[in-house]
């Protein structure tokens, strides 16, 4: 039987309570609040909805969304934007794509070498590998194409192997695991069906394993390349599989995104973080919890913990590990940051830290952040590219 | 047995773009066939060739599903076929009737099909107002003037005209109607629908709660018959996330060979994403939209009946529509930025050509279905301007 939002409920109560009456098991005690403030950018996209970003060194790349036109165009720019000494964002130029509705993902490499972006919509839809060796003016290497379409693409090192995990779209998702070591000449090394349901939407990667984010069929964590089964990139070997709690959110348990989360203050990696995407009117409403799973036993992992916003829904995470604060695109309800020290059960509510619309009430939808350079920086659908002050 | 088609020259201003479209079509190219044997079985069985005649779809400012917007979508080849096994109880139910019907067809749900009205072109909420082309088992109780229906089909609504139900989804859907006659050609319907997933295939969708409640007049007023009909629904998907109301009146006058009509609707419909003017991106990636329109359209019609020869008529038929578009709430669609301006005009130039029985009202089976002879000339086929008493 699945179980439901009360069973975590009681079950999280009686861990905690044997726990040591809500003991933190050796992590810090809940933060007082604090809160975000804006420190630059904004509304500097007003061409395009904006998608994806990410922040490396002195220069930021976002991508731009069009399943509905803005000013009569697409999504099919990466923005390029260069980042003063305090951090702020400038425009500096754009990588244009003919041929796709929506860049869906943008990454760098760890060592800054290469940017991928996921493309979606139109003919041209797929991935895309640009050099960095100017990161003002990236040059075009490679591209594979991918008739419909790739949500997200993530970028990882494995065992001298630079990969992408890339997310299809159906009508047939699939995992798509591709070999850029040689970033010119993108190779397809795997190929994962993911039941239609409605598929795969985001993959996480770190020390061999790899997590499928993939809707209703729940989260599927993959060997590739940790050694317990004989997994690599090119031949990912699942090794369990979990369907979070639906929250009672319209759409169902709708697994979208996560992060691993390793701990240093407990000098552990026990907790996956989940995003759930559930119904939304883009530009105006969401829906959709954070999950908590622990993975300490990877084979059997179970889910302990949740956090809900009212009147939102959760997007793209980034978190500071040293400081044990998730952070979450939170689409109308902005950016959220959540203490997630310690040991995680139940409801989280009271580990709100902060809040920020960075837009406005009526102009602020965020897609993502990162945190880099002592900033946070969020890229909103509607106002843009802001550097946030975090609490 | 019977068959129609309709050659019709459809002027849309504005289309997805801004510009204005006009295309010649034959729609609705049906052949019908009724049959009965051992006295308490009943077959309808209709046959529809729009998968040929208008695969793309026909211009409809304002319709979708099925993964088209602003175009009809084409009706699967089989557009129904049902057995139906009448009076199963025989005497032992006294006047009553009960009947038992199986087969691809409608669900006891909503209004008539709006093939079966007097207009050419469809309303905004087809979708919202008929569930079709469904493998269904409906079990009907008419008693008096009252009639209840109840089936069980596939969610799934087809994607294209040579799909079948997914059989394998049956029962994952239900829906039930009580219609009440007082009096022969008038009667007040209410009616609910519980459909699993209708627009992902595989059974990964959302769910949709539907509620139609209607009133319909077809009977003669001083010689001329006089069709009207009075219809509000509503579709709650997502548990409630996303709604969508609908309310319809349309009537019909005739004298002689001459029919005037007018329609007023006013729909709300999801925006999704568009993978060209007017197709949507199927199957859904996530369960997000882009916004919600409200159409609000004024029809006006005219059909006159031109020939009849032998079991052949052809009824000439002009239609003109002006739909004024408006958004709903928050979201990312901009009518003006869709469409150049919020209002379209729309115009039907049509030839009917139809042939043999009388369309029967779809969607109705067995102990629901009406008795034989009781079609007038608002139904769209081979209307010969019969009365009701």
């Amino acid at each position: 039987m699945k179980p439901t939002r009360s069973t975590w409920l009681v079950a999280a109560a009686l861990l905690g309570l044997a726990a040591g009456c809500g003991g933190d098991g050796g992590g810090v005690g809940p933060r007082s609040a604090g809160s975000f403030s804006v420190v630059s950018g904004g509304n500097n996209v007003p061409d395009r909805f904006s998608s994806d970003l990410w922040v490396k060194g002195s220069w930021a790349y976002t991508g731009t969304w069009g399943r509905a036109p803005r000013n009569g165009l697409r999504g099919d720019a990466v923005k390029i934007w260069s980042l003063d000494a305090s951090g702020a964002p400038t425009l500096a130029d754009s990588i244009m794509t003919p041929g796709v509705y929506n860049v869906s993902d943008v990454q760098a490499s760890d060592d800054g070498s290469v940017l991928v972006f996921s493309t979606e919509g139109g003919t041209n839809a797929g991935l895309y590998v640009y050099s960095l060796s100017d990161p003002r003016a990236p040059t075009f290497l490679d591209s594979a194409l991918v008739a419909d379409g790739i949500h997200t693409a993530t970028v990882a090192d494995l065992d001298g192997h630079r990969y992408v995990f890339a997310a299809r779209n159906p009508k047939s998702p699939a995992l798509l695991v591709y070999d850029i070591t040689a970033p010119a000449s993108i190779a397809l090394v795997a190929t994962v069906p993911i039941p239609p349901a409605y598929g795969i939407h985001d993959t996480y990667v770190r020390d061999g394993l790899a997590f499928v984010f993939a809707w209703n069929t729940g989260v599927i964590i993959y060997d590739v390349g940790d050694g317990r089964r004989g997994g690599s990139p090119a031949n990912p070997v699942e090794i369990s599989r979990l369907l979070t709690a639906d929250d009672n959110v319209p759409g169902g348990p709708s697994v979208h995104n996560g992060w691993w989360f390793h701990n240093p203050a407990r000098n552990e990696s026990r907790y996956l973080f989940i995003g759930q995407e559930g119904a939304g009117v883009v530009g105006a409403e969401s829906s959709g919890d954070l999950h908590v799973v622990d993975v300490f036993d990877i084979e059997h992992p179970k889910e302990v913990a949740f956090f809900h916003l009212d009147g939102a829904g959760t997007h793209n995470f980034w978190v500071d590990e040293s400081r044990q604060i998730l952070y979450m695109a939170y689409y109308n309800g902005g950016v959220v940051a959540l203490d997630v020290s310690g040991q995680l059960l139940g409801n989280l509510s009271n580990r709100l830290i902060a809040q920020i619309k960075p837009g406005g009430d009526d102009d602020t939808y965020t897609w993502g952040v990162q945190l880099a350079n002592g900033s946070l920086y969020a890229i909103d659908m509607l106002s843009g590219l802001w550097q946030l002050k975090v609490p | 047995m019977g068959a129609q088609a309709v050659a019709a020259y459809e002027q849309v201003d504005p289309v997805p773009g801004g510009s204005s479209l006009g295309e010649v079509r034959v729609v609705q190219p049906l052949v019908m066939l009724h049959a009965g044997a051992l006295g308490r079985l009943r077959l309808s069985a209709m046959l529809d060739l729009e998968g040929q005649t208008i695969p793309d779809g026909e211009l409809a400012p304002g319709n979708w599903g099925e993964g088209f917007v602003d175009r009809r979508h084409p009706h699967t080849y089989l557009h129904e076929l049902v057995l139906a096994a009448e009076d199963l109880l025989g005497a032992r139910d006294g006047p009553a009737r009960v009947s038992l019907s199986v087969g691809k067809g409608f669900a006891p749900f909503g209004t008539d099909d709006p093939m079966v009205r007097p207009f050419i072109r469809y309303p905004v909420n087809h979708h919202l107002a008929q569930i079709l082309e469904r493998a269904v088992a409906i079990a009907a109780l008419r008693t008096g003037r009252l009639t209840v229906e109840a089936g069980l089909f596939n969610g799934d609504e087809p994607e294209h005209p040579d799909q079948w139900p997914r059989l394998g989804r049956f029962g994952d859907s239900w829906s039930g109607r009580i219609t009440a006659a007082p009096l022969p050609g008038a009667s007040a319907e209410v009616s609910y629908a519980h459909v699993h997933s209708p627009e992902h295939r595989s059974g990964a969708g959302t769910d949709q709660a539907k509620w139609s409640v209607a009133g319909r007049w077809d009977r003669t007023i001083r010689g001329h018959t006089v069709y009207g009909l009075l219809e509000w629904a509503r579709t709650s998907e997502a548990e409630g996330f996303f709604v969508f109301h609908s309310l319809l009146a349309e009537g019909a006058w005739s004298t002689g060979p001459h029919r005037l009509q007018y329609r007023f609707e006013r729909t709300e419909r999801p925006e999704e994403e568009r993978i060209t003017k007017f197709r949507l991106l199927r199957p859904d990636l996530e369960n997000s939209i882009l916004g919600t329109t409200r159409w609000t359209t004024h029809t006006l019609g005219y059909q006159v009946r031109a020939l009849t020869a032998g079991p052949v008529a052809v009824d000439p038929v002009f239609e003109i529509a002006y739909a004024g578009v408006a958004q709903v709430g928050g979201g990312l669609i901009d009518v003006r930025q869709l469409y150049g301006r919020s209002h379209v005009w729309s115009l039907t130039l049509a030839v009917r050509v139809s042939a043999g029985m009388t369309m029967h009202r779809m969607g109705r089976y067995g102990a629901a279905e009406e008795e034989a002879g009781a079609m007038n000339a608002h139904h769209g086929m081979n209307a010969h301007h019969g009365m009701m008493p």
